[in-house]
């Protein structure tokens, strides 16, 4: 199979086509003899899991900083949730691992290119190893799959640590190898399925932030990932009306679909609502980074109000309607008459 | 030629000698000597009975250089290892210190001057916290080899801000609290006019600072910081202005205040002469036009921090431009952003000036 059909294919499809069973299998062979049961991803759901009471979030001083350069947190034993320490970019973007039985799927890789500099691929090997460790299988067996939820550089500087990773496939930087990564032919509506072995993940497009943007959700941890379109701070539209279509198909989702956290890519505003400025490097009092339904139900309804461009704060999040170039949040303190 | 009788150490083949000269540092009256560099220390005796007296009269600036380059941090702030404070000596009696980006992305100048009678510390950077940013045992340390090299016992500090209430200048304030033989100017703003003697002439009036033989003067410029101060010294013909007047994002308090004082400070240039003006920070790339923008932990491209005087002129042109209007406005050598947010963007780039792109640090 090369690439080109492999593109065409979505990667759940993928798995029972006859051309790629033979690729699949040697790979099982491979394991079975470490191989256990495997994992039930199907039942009990949502999993139970957490987030942690506080994330790490810079210093005061950068270069004091003696947290890791990315925090690792295991919300369940199958998923991980990383995040890109502050003092190592400003963007300190999360990173949700997810394990399944055949593949395990890292979405976003931070904001630092070099593996000298951030060693992202070091981290996420580690956490494999970890898992394969407790779940007794061989990370040989495991495939990685290296992708990003839109195409900015703070989601997917990192991507080429793994160019060299065995077993491991990585998303394209250009709209359309994104689209075919996943299969996608009619985007951003289509909505597809991907197996991780026993455990699906459901993608579809959800631009506004940026054209080439998706949305994930884990059917395990029912976690939804709305990536830049939707987070705990400046969520810059830079296309209204397209932004405004994504929420609408995430709300129909979520009244279709049990939804336990929506959860974006950064955090940039306290718990009392106060916005951290962009670039700032220390977060000590920063709002949770997932989110419930409600809160997304409640954003919509207040976009629904919004009609010229501008920053509007909803409670949530602040929504900057086509103010990318204009970001005017916070004023210049020392102004006097 | 056989019966020479003394040792000439350049015949010797020794021809660094310097006891084989009849000016062991430097004959101070050849052509290329800057005529005040018989005023510097490398004409001083060895070995000393008294404390050194130096003469602060000179023609012209006093001799002295930048000619380091900044720490600029890192890209991967955690990781940097940069000094805390870099110490960069002007000449033997002035020193410019520099807080680390990546200890504080504002990465604040501070400057300490010597005269005969003490010393003056302008701010005091932006980290309180001294196991950061140790503002204050550098300072003793600079004090104390000083005094060593002078003969004295001792050396009265005086520390004066250019603006109390900037939080980027104001924090290393804390650790002076109780130090011996040193005066603090008051923050607050009625306090600090009484201080400088300008409780019924500000703006306008001029305060001093003795150090002795060298008298820095103190000038009113509010304008980004309703309590702005900034000082001349006559000796290096150097103007410190902080926030007022930087080679950056000015961020203006009030462009009524900042017109005017950029008028008097335009004046006092024309009248008096100044070689650079040298603010407390640095925020503009080399390319022109192109600054970083704020709490930038990596700036390798850094413009120098040393301004010609001739820059005030275009200041004060387009201070004048937009008084009145909420806009950013972006010059060569700095950007001014009057009634806007600290991080306003425009897409007007001044087309008298290259358009480049400084190579980006990603």
């Amino acid at each position: 199979m090369d690439r080109r059909t492999f593109l065409s294919y979505p990667a759940a499809a993928a798995m029972t086509a006859t051309a790629y069973g033979a690729l699949a299998g040697v790979a099982d062979n491979a394991a079975a003899a470490t191989r256990h049961a495997p994992v039930d991803f199907k039942s009990n759901v949502p999993a139970k899991g957490s987030f942690p009471a506080r994330w790490i979030c810079g210093s005061p001083s950068c270069m004091d900083n003696m947290d890791p350069p990315v925090h690792v947190h295991w919300y369940d034993p199958h998923t991980a949730i990383l995040r890109q320490n502050k003092c190592y970019s400003f963007e300190a973007p999360f990173a949700p691992l997810y394990f399944g039985n055949d593949r395990v799927l890292l979405l976003d890789e931070g904001f630092v290119q070099l593996r000298n500099d951030w060693d992202l691929r070091g981290v996420v090997d580690k956490c494999i190893e970890q898992w394969c460790a407790r779940n007794g299988r061989d990370p040989a067996s495991l495939e990685l799959l290296v992708a990003f939820s839109h195409l900015h550089a703070d989601h997917y500087a990192a991507t080429n640590q793994f160019a060299d990773r065995p077993r491991t496939r990585y998303m394209g930087l250009t709209h359309e190898e994104m689209l075919g990564f996943w299969g996608m032919k009619n985007f951003p509506e289509e909505r597809v399925t991907l197996d991780l072995g026993g455990r699906d993940i459901l993608i579809w497009g959800s631009p506004g932030h940026v054209v080439s943007e998706f949305a994930y959700y884990d059917s395990y941890t029912q976690i939804l990932y709305t990536g830049d379109m939707f987070y705990r701070g400046r969520c810059y539209i830079s296309f209204w009306d397209v932004w405004f279509a994504s929420m609408k198909r995430l709300i129909d989702f979520c009244d279709t679909h049990p939804v336990a956290h929506v959860m974006g890519c950064h955090v940039e505003m306290s718990k009392d609502g106060e916005d951290y400025a962009y670039g700032m490097t220390y977060q000590p009092d920063e709002a949770p980074v997932q989110m419930t339904v409600q809160q997304l139900r409640d954003t919509f309804a207040f976009a629904k109000t919004i009609t010229k461009p501008g920053i509007y704060f909803t409670g949530t999040v602040f929504l900057c309607n086509q103010t990318r170039g204009t970001t005017t949040i916070d004023k210049n303190p020392y102004r006097y008459d | 030629m056989a019966g020479a009788s003394t040792y000439n150490a350049a015949l010797s083949g020794n021809v660094q000698s310097a006891t084989g000269r009849a000016y062991p540092n430097g004959n101070p009256d050849l052509p290329w000597n800057p005529p005040a560099v018989r005023h510097t220390d490398s004409a001083i005796p060895l070995h000393r009975a008294r404390p050194v007296t130096h003469d602060y009269a000179c023609d012209g600036p006093a001799p002295g250089n930048l000619a380091f380059r900044w720490t600029y941090g890192s890209n991967i702030a955690a990781k940097n290892r940069d000094p805390r404070v870099q110490i960069v000596q002007y000449n033997e009696d002035s020193f410019v210190l520099r807080q680390n980006v990546c200890v504080h992305w504002e990465a604040p100048f501070t400057y300490l001057l010597f005269g005969n009678k003490g010393a003056l510390l302008i701010d005091t950077g932006a980290t309180a916290a001294a196991d950061l940013y140790p503002l204050r045992t550098t300072v003793d340390a600079i004090i104390a080899r000083w005094a060593q090299a002078r003969g004295r016992k001792k050396v009265p500090l005086t520390i004066a801000l250019t603006s109390g209430e900037d939080i980027a200048q104001n924090q290393g304030l804390v650790q002076f609290a109780g130090r011996p033989d040193t005066v603090i100017v008051p923050k607050p703003l009625a306090l600090m006019k009484s201080f400088y003697g300008l409780r019924d002439n500000w703006p306008t009036g001029t305060g001093t600072i003795d150090l002795g033989d060298r008298v820095i003067e103190v000038m009113p410029t509010p304008g980004t910081h309703k309590d702005g101060v900034s000082f001349y010294d006559p000796y290096c013909d150097l103007l410190f202005t902080g926030d007022f007047l930087f080679p950056g994002r000015i961020n203006i308090g009030n462009d009524h205040d900042f017109v005017r004082s950029l008028e008097r400070i335009a004046a006092f240039a024309s009248s008096r002469p100044v070689k650079w003006i040298l603010g407390g920070h640095i925020e503009m790339m080399f390319a022109p036009g192109r600054y970083y923008p704020r709490f930038a932990t990596y700036k390798p491209y850094e413009r120098i921090l040393q301004i010609e005087p001739a820059l005030i002129d275009e200041v004060l042109r387009c201070a004048r431009e937009i008084q009145g209007k909420d806009m950013m406005l972006i010059r060569g050598d700095f950007v001014l952003y009057n009634g806007v947010s600290p991080d306003q963007r425009t897409s007007d780039f001044p087309a008298d000036l290259p358009n480049l792109n400084p190579p980006r640090p990603f």
